[in-house]
């Protein structure tokens, strides 16, 4: 894949995470997918990804992916990004993610997650401090 | 002849391995005079004196910090490196943190560092 097939592939990733397009992230997570998480430390594997995504959106009206800082090596990307979520009650938050994913023949085959669960509280509008 | 690749690779490693022996001014000569570091946990942007400051007073914090697995992965202009910072404690007790530093690379120096953890982990400490 060469850089513009590899942004194009992160640019279409974080449009269907944003538009709750589980059918698409299906086809853009290579068979053997495995996500990783610092916040837990431990990989998921793309079924229970896609299976566990539903539920995860049911927490917020609205989720942008903004501010994309995407830089391309020769299998993957690394993306900066701020993820913009609006809760049912209108709160608004913001946390600050990094994304390093490796990428094989236009699909994405590694996602290691990088974000500070401190700032989850804040962001969900459960606490006034953190990120908001 | 050193390429893009190579250099960027050289000095992420120089940069770990002198915050690793707390050798401030081996920091110093990977950073561009403008150098500026943002940090997830903050919010905020450091500047290049406040970081070697902050180094410099880090350094006695623990009996020893090292930064394992570097997986290293370079772009024109910087590089990513993921790692996990093992440290121990002055009371023997060993913590592991995983962690995620974006550069951005002019000239052979660092410009820019974007610095990616998760601060809950640091009550583990």
């Amino acid at each position: 894949m060469d850089e513009y097939e590899i942004r194009e592939l992160c640019e279409k990733f974080f449009d269907a995470y944003e538009n709750r397009r589980v059918d698409l992230l299906d086809g853009i997570y290579s068979d053997d997918c495995v996500i990783w998480h610092n916040v837990f430390g431990r990989e998921t594997t793309r079924d229970e990804n896609l299976a566990a995504l539903p539920d995860s959106y049911k927490g917020q009206r609205r989720r942008t992916y903004n501010d994309r800082t995407i830089n391309t090596f020769h299998d993957g990307f690394v993306i900066q990004y701020s993820l913009d979520g609006v809760q049912h009650t209108g709160h608004r938050g913001s946390l600050w993610i990094c994304i390093v994913a490796t990428c094989r023949d236009g699909k994405i085959t590694r996602i290691d997650e990088y974000m500070d669960s401190s700032k989850f509280a804040a962001w969900a509008g459960r606490t006034s401090g953190g990120a908001s | 002849m050193t390429t893009p690749d190579t250099g960027h690779r050289r000095l992420c490693h120089e940069l770990f391995d002198a915050i690793e022996r707390g050798d401030i001014a081996a920091v110093d000569r990977c950073y561009a005079p403008d150098m500026t570091l943002w940090f997830n946990v903050t919010g905020e942007e450091m500047t290049r004196e406040d970081n070697l400051k902050a180094l410099a007073s880090g350094t006695d914090l623990h009996r020893r910090r090292t930064y394992d697995d570097r997986t290293i992965s370079t772009f024109d202009d910087g590089f990513v490196v993921q790692y996990t910072v093992n440290v121990i404690t002055h009371s023997g007790a060993r913590v592991a943190l995983s962690a995620c530093l974006v550069a951005e690379v002019r000239d052979g120096k660092i410009t820019k560092l974007f610095e990616y953890l998760d601060s809950g982990k640091f009550g583990s400490r």
